[in-house]
């Protein structure tokens, strides 16, 4: 077998860590104990502001739903709607909603409440409610339009007053914004009832504590920071990593560089040994990137292999008369960001350029963790595009060759330098199985289900 | 009318496998085809123009070397006919690196062409993967024989095969019947049937095909009944319905009530075994005729063996046994054996027991399956077995038949 296969297999292997004891069927009950650095002050998938996405991705897919789901390859599938056209120049598409699908307070589901949902979140999209689903009208054809209604973001929420109301698997019994919250299993799920009878969440838990309490038996699932899967593997603990499906890149503030700061940028993107900082700092838990998108999503990755080459670092360094300093900005909150942030630094110094990590609010690079959101490499780049803030490069097509165009017109703009693919990291006790790794990192709890031996 | 004629023996059974393996693998053979090669070869050939070029090809993908080898060949065969010559690199006017690669749901051929100082020109078609999986068997002194009957990517919750002219075969989705026949080639689709529930499906959703004598089958799901009609094309009728399901098969008649929210039966039985009529809520059941009685074996939910006899109720830990059992009747042995899904860490098995004395010993060696066995039930007439598993690396699922015998 070929490297790439391999690593498939090696992968498949790692999000089997805890399935389904192997000949038993799923166990009904049981409370589910969850410790989450984050610190969600918000439960609205529509938070752009949150500053924890990736959590608040794994929350929403507990309490709401979205019009479309993604099926095991990637591919639209039915979710709160059970069919779904579109007119032949994709601009036009209706939507059939589920029939009898509840709300967590009993209300049915109606094609006024999903309207007003995608409209908080989608504003240019033009939204109709009828009969017995809706019509949305885009403004330039869009044939990914069903990827894009699965994207969490897109989750059908009833607001009201404060309150956040969704059809998911789960209702908040209980809810401390910033520390704590109980979900509970509903017994009306439109997909059947999730095996579990609550999940308990212990938020803002530091890493430390969460290990700690993994150790004495107290909590049954804790996240696990870069570089620390193996090391807890080699500990003797069940861990579990989902697919590569955050990127870690540096993000330039201003757009629009000049001719001088395009081969500063590319100097830095040469500089920094992105194989180190996998092997080093992330222990192995990261693969060095050139691009956005993953390999095993768009099938070009290679294509965009990253370089070290700090000879023509200092060479593009030297072309340059005045070499600006910039400041790099990282999370604080996350140790595996400062530790990466630092050896970026110093890989800038040996390059000769003038990189200082900086907690100021506004630096002129930022290191970020951005989750990849589709498995669509259009939608994909699209959603990588809006958290961060850089101009979409026009759609020509649907094709794989368009989304290589796509990505490959998002890195000339020289906004952003992919470092490395990194998976979520979870570990859990022994008596949690069922576990099934989301396209997004979710943690797929409603199939979760707890056996009876503890570790 | 549908007309089923009376099952054909043993030996036009396996005439019939031969046939079906045949066809399988003519299927899988023509899924290896490569349709991209002519569309990546006019793309190259409308960068480079007719002339000497030099071509590598690199497989990153999860296709087979002999796979990759077939589409090199292709190419290479399509780009002649564009008037490329194939030279060294340092005679080439051309360079040409062909990457075979794939993401979940295509593959994905990528050409990039260096034609002398140009920018490198990249090149790429896309085309659905065709994954498949391949049965393996394992034999012993008794063998506990596998067959594949039939793969699919959505859901199936059982699986029951009509032995007529043509054969006919039903698959049981979570929300419909397809019924197909067999048609020399292969399985071709004759009919879908929609199952019409009112409640949701429990996320464990189990089912169960029983064939029947005056109508093509019944079907079992949690909460609802389903009987089709006889003729073609063929009808499903479903209601809500609290009926008991069948456990066992035409020569072991016991039935059970399903807890229609959950994944197991409550325990309450009819007609009974002799004056038990209730048990702790359970997965499975298999039925082993003894003399003047049926000894019946209940994998529980609380993960025991219960085997009852009409009299007594027997707790056993069962070591290693999973939750799906099912009987079947063979010419080997005591002439019933217990199938038993077994606990792994990975992936299920299922292996045949005898049991003696309430005590089970294992009859045949296992027969391995790629992911976890979702259904296991006995047919209606106990000689072979139906199991569906769900392989946990590509998600689809794959139907086999199992049946024991004592020739190697």
């Amino acid at each position: 077998m070929r490297r790439f296969v391999s690593a498939l297999v090696v992968f498949s292997s790692l999000i089997q860590v805890a399935p389904c004891l192997g000949g038993t069927r799923p166990r009904y009950g049981g409370t589910l104990r969850v410790n989450m650095q984050a610190a969600l002050v918000s439960l609205d998938p529509a938070d752009a502001n949150s500053a924890d996405p990736v959590a608040l991705d794994e929350i929403s897919h507990l309490l709401f739903d979205t019009l479309v789901r993604l099926d095991g390859r990637g591919n639209p599938a039915p979710g709160l709607a059970s069919t779904w056209r579109s007119d032949s120049g994709y601009q036009r598409w209706s939507f059939t909603l589920r029939n009898n699908v509840r709300l967590s307070d009993g209300t049915i589901l109606t094609p006024q409440i999903a309207t007003a949902s995608l409209r908080s979140v989608n504003p240019d999209w033009r939204l109709v409610a009828s009969d017995d689903g809706i019509t949305i009208e885009v403004s330039s054809a869009c044939p990914q339009l069903p990827m894009q209604i699965a994207l969490t973001r897109n989750s059908i929420v009833q607001r009201d007053s404060g309150r956040l109301l969704g059809s998911g698997p789960f209702t908040l019994s209980s809810w401390q914004p910033g520390k704590h919250l109980i979900l509970k299993a509903r017994e009306d799920y439109w997909k059947g009832r999730p095996f579990l009878d609550e999940i308990d969440v212990d938020l803002n838990r530091n890493l430390r504590e969460q290990t700690i309490s993994l150790d004495l038996g107290k909590v049954d699932l804790i996240d696990l920071a870069p570089g620390q899967s193996q090391r807890t593997t080699s500990e003797g603990r069940a861990t579990v990593s989902s697919w590569t499906n955050q990127l870690l890149c540096l993000v330039f503030r201003n757009g629009n560089p000049s001719e001088d700061e395009q081969k500063l940028r590319e100097a830095l993107a040469l500089s920094v040994d992105r194989k180190a900082l996998a092997s080093v700092i992330l222990q192995g838990d990261g693969t060095p990137a050139g691009s956005i998108l993953p390999n095993w999503q768009s099938g070009y990755a290679f294509l965009f292999a990253p370089s070290y080459d700090l000879r023509r670092a200092r060479e593009l360094r030297d072309e340059v008369h005045l070499v600006t300093a910039w400041s790099l900005g990282y999370n604080g909150t996350d140790p595996s960001s400062r530790l990466l942030a630092e050896r970026i630094a110093l890989n800038a110094q040996d390059a000769g350029l003038r990189l200082q990590t900086s907690m100021t609010p506004n630096p002129d690079i930022r290191l970020e963790r951005i989750l990849i959101t589709s498995p669509d490499t259009h939608v994909a780049l699209d959603d990588v595009a809006r958290q961060l803030g850089l101009p979409m490069p026009k759609l020509t097509g649907a094709s794989t060759e368009d989304a290589y165009q796509m990505e490959k017109a998002l890195l000339e703009s020289r906004r952003i330098i992919p470092l490395l693919h990194v998976p979520a990291n979870h570990a859990l006790a022994g008596n949690v199985h069922g576990w099934s790794s989301q396209w997004d990192g979710g943690l797929g709890l409603a199939d979760v289900w707890l056996g009876t031996s503890r570790p | 009318m549908l007309v089923f004629k009376p099952k054909v023996g043993r030996t036009a059974f396996c005439i019939l496998l031969f046939f079906l393996f045949f066809a399988l693998e003519n299927t899988l053979a023509a899924n290896n085809r490569s349709p991209g090669t002519e569309q990546l070869a006019a793309k190259i050939a409308s960068v480079t123009g007719p002339g000497a070029v030099s071509i590598e090809l690199e497989n990153k993908s999860s296709l087979d070397n002999n796979q990759s080898d077939e589409i090199r060949r292709q190419l290479l065969s399509q780009l002649a006919s564009h008037g490329l010559r194939f030279v060294n690199q340092d005679q080439a006017a051309a360079t040409i690196r062909v990457t075979l690669s794939e993401n979940l749901a295509t593959y994905i051929w990528i050409a990039a062409i260096q034609v002398g100082n140009n920018p490198t020109a990249i090149e790429m078609v896309s085309m659905p993967r065709h994954d498949s999986a391949s049965p393996t068997l394992q034999t012993g002194t008794i063998t506990l024989h596998r067959t594949l009957l039939w793969t699919q990517a959505a859901p199936m919750l059982d699986i029951a095969v009509l032995d007529g002219n043509p054969p006919h075969m039903i698959v049981l989705e979570p929300d419909q019947v397809v019924l197909y026949r067999y048609q020399g080639s292969g399985w071709e689709q004759q009919d879908a049937m929609i199952i019409t529930h009112v409640h949701p499906w429990p996320r464990d959703v189990r089912g169960r095909l029983v064939t029947r004598k005056d109508h093509l089958f019944d079907a079992y799901l949690p909460g609802v009944f389903c009987q089709s009609g006889n003729r073609t094309p063929v009808t499903l009728n479903c209601r809500e319905s609290d009926d008991s399901w069948p456990l066992g098969n035409d020569l072991l008649n016991l039935n059970g009530f399903y807890a229609s929210t959950r994944n197991f039966f409550t325990g309450v039985l009819v007609p009974g075994i002799g004056k038990q009529s209730t048990v702790p809520s359970f997965y499975s059941a298999a039925g082993l005729p003894r003399a003047g009685y049926i000894l019946w074996l209940f994998a529980a939910t609380d993960g025991k063996i219960h085997m009852l006899d009409g009299v007594s109720d027997q707790v056993t830990q069962a070591a290693g046994w999973g939750d799906e059992l099912t009987s079947i009747r063979s010419s080997c042995g005591t002439g019933w054996q217990v199938l038993a899904s077994t606990r792994s860490s990975n992936s299920d098995s299922i292996r045949a027991y005898e049991i003696a004395d309430r005590a089970a010993s294992p009859a045949t060696l296992s027969v391995d399956f790629e992911g976890s066995v979702t259904s296991l039930w006995t047919a209606t007439d106990g000689t072979t077995a139906f199991a569906v598993s769900r392989d946990g690396r590509t998600g689809g699922y794959e139907a086999f038949r199992l049946s024991v015998s004592c020739i190697q």
